[in-house]
């Protein structure tokens, strides 16, 4: 006898894909868990952990709403290297604002969320024509670039950064602004891009020209998402600047442009909350790991190669898909 | 010289391919005739080997599962599980459907990329040979592949095959995409081709009437089934061919 395996959807999941067959609790719970997963999670998790490990779920919160940003672009059909650029920008305008102008963190991470974005925009704007590995290229020099004009004019405190800026009124603002913002972004562009407007920039990724062929401005369009994508990376540096109370070079470190990559294809690329996902193994690994001393980018480093090779799909494709679906031997016939 | 037995090909939960069975013997030329997502080109990437590539892929990727059973007989030998590279080697060529060339290549390098397993000196009388049979390629050597037109994209498409001297030549839907006059001449060229070189030829194709005056043998495929079979003019005489395919 032949037999192969089989995939097939749950029964709860194709009884619960229509909205009007919802008709039992556990089929509005099946629908409804993953989604409260992630609030319910972090919510918990601000309550339960104590102060250092609070100031790590700060930094694993500001990495993945830069994997978001970086898989927003990825989406869009713009590989970036340079997350640093939109940190790195955020995190000096709000500190240019607190520090020379007095004004306070309410003011200054909006302001410098938008005004971030738009120079980001503006800076990326004349290579988006460029494609592939040229777009990146130049994303990848921009944040390098800028920490050496900072260095070599000595503007904005050079190398001694600006120090001493204003902190939020307590550590549960702190965290619960970012949370708000982690899943405002997670859940509100996850809506953007199954709308029309992300379905286009889905087709940008797919086929450019295709898109162009249907009487659309790709270059606007990619202008949108750059200008989407930018703002969430600036707004998570201005918060770290208002977190560390200083802003200096580091914040155009390559890490912020490699860890968001790291953590979307750990994850999976193309949800973003496989981006999310992602950062949450991957920050606080480096955190436990820190116990090792200097083999921690060793096994740092393995876990990583050995979770490309095993996992490529990343690991939210592969829950989503034994969520939904189980397997069977069948027997072939014909 | 290749014999197809009791082939089944699923991607997850689809059936592209029924208990289909099929024979190619030394020096014929077959067709297998079917309409779009009659399970041609999975016959052919099956036969070829490139779906264990396929199979691999999806698999890493967590996609489509591909399961395949029945046996593929080359020349006495099952070849189910042999690696497409390897099946080359066993003179088992295939020429992919939608003439895949490699664009940023001229057509003079295109033939060398393909030829890459053959030895320098029978390599440029294996190109003399591709222009003798395609006599509007040898103006075009030095022009890049992707600024061919459609039906000379094709013409080197099926001349890579032919470098490599194949056994068993696999023509994925040549006509594809080509005016009547340019399948007029591409047909012509397989003509040509059998006729000097006695090769054996496995053809697939939608457009049957070009097709079926010159095919020894044919097989109509539809939905993965093996509808009918028989020799070329059995086939045109066929009532239902003739509604299917000529629109009679």
């Amino acid at each position: 006898m032949r037999r192969r395996k089989e995939r097939i959807d749950r029964g709860i999941k194709v009884r619960s894909g229509d909205v009007f067959a919802l008709c039992s609790w556990r089929e509005m719970l099946y629908l409804a868990a993953p989604r409260m997963l992630p609030i319910v999670g972090l919510l918990v998790l601000s309550l339960a952990l104590s102060v250092y490990w609070q100031r790590v779920l700060l930094s694993v919160s500001v990495f993945a709403l830069l994997a978001i940003s970086w898989d927003i672009l990825a989406q869009s059909g713009m590989i970036s290297l340079g997350q640093a650029l939109f940190f790195g920008s955020g995190a000096y305008l709000a500190g240019i604002m607190n520090h020379y102008w007095g004004w306070p963190p309410a003011v200054t991470i909006p302001l410098a969320t938008i005004f971030g974005g738009l120079l980001c925009t503006l800076l990326l704007t004349p290579v988006l024509r460029l494609r592939g590995i040229y777009f990146s290229m130049v994303t990848l020099v921009l944040p390098l670039m800028l920490v050496r004009i900072v260095e070599a004019t000595r503007i904005f405190g050079g190398t001694e950064g600006l120090s001493g800026l204003a902190s939020f009124p307590t550590r549960w603002v702190e965290i619960y602004l970012i949370i708000a913002a982690l899943l405002a972004a997670l859940f509100g562009f996850r809506r953007l891009m199954d709308s029309d407007f992300g379905l286009v920039l889905k087709g940008i990724n797919d086929n450019d020209r295709s898109v162009m062929n249907a009487g659309i401005n790709i270059y606007w369009f990619k202008i949108q998402a750059l200008f989407i994508a930018s703002s969430v990376g600036a707004f998570a540096g201005a918060f770290m600047t208002h977190v560390y109370l200083f802003v200096g070079m580091p914040v155009f470190a390559l890490d912020y442009s490699i860890l968001p990559i790291a953590a979307a294809v750990v994850g999976g690329i193309g949800t973003l909350a496989g981006s999310t996902l992602g950062a949450f193994i991957l920050v606080p690994l480096s955190e436990i790991l820190r116990g090792l001393g200097g083999l921690r980018i060793v096994f740092y480093g393995l876990f990583l190669v050995i979770f490309t090779v095993a996992l490529p799909e990343g690991i939210f494709h592969y829950v989503q898909r034994k969520y939904h679906q189980f397997e069977r031997w069948a027997e072939v016939e014909r | 010289m290749l014999e197809v037995k009791n082939l089944m090909v699923f991607f997850e939960n689809a059936l592209a391919l029924n208990d289909f069975s099929m024979t190619v013997n030394e020096g014929e030329i077959v067709g297998v005739i079917g309409s779009n997502s009659a399970g041609k080109t999975t016959l052919m990437n099956t036969i070829s080997g490139l779906i264990i590539d396929m199979k691999i892929k999806e698999k890493r990727k967590g996609g489509e599962r591909i399961t395949i059973y029945g046996e593929i007989l080359f020349q006495g030998e099952d070849i189910t599980e042999t690696q497409p590279f390897d099946r080359v080697k066993k003179g088992l060529v295939l020429s992919r459907e939608r003439h895949p060339v490699f664009p940023e290549s001229d057509v003079a390098e295109n033939l060398r990329i393909a030829g890459h397993q053959v030895k320098k000196l029978a390599l440029s009388e294996r190109m003399e040979y591709v222009y003798a049979l395609f006599p509007a390629l040898s103006d075009l050597k030095r022009r890049k592949a992707g600024f061919l037109s459609g039906g000379e994209q094709q013409m080197l498409a099926i001349g890579m095959a032919l470098i490599l001297k194949p056994a068993l030549l696999l023509l994925d839907e040549p006509l594809l995409g080509l005016s009547p006059m340019m399948q007029t001449m591409l047909v012509d060229a397989v003509k040509n081709l059998r006729k000097e070189s006695g090769i054996t030829i496995l053809i697939t194709e939608q457009f049957a009437r070009p097709i079926l005056p010159f095919i020894e043998r044919g097989y109509v495929i539809e939905n993965g089934m093996l509808a009918l079979s028989g020799t070329g003019e059995e086939l045109m005489d066929n009532p239902e061919v003739k509604s299917a395919y000529f629109g009679i």
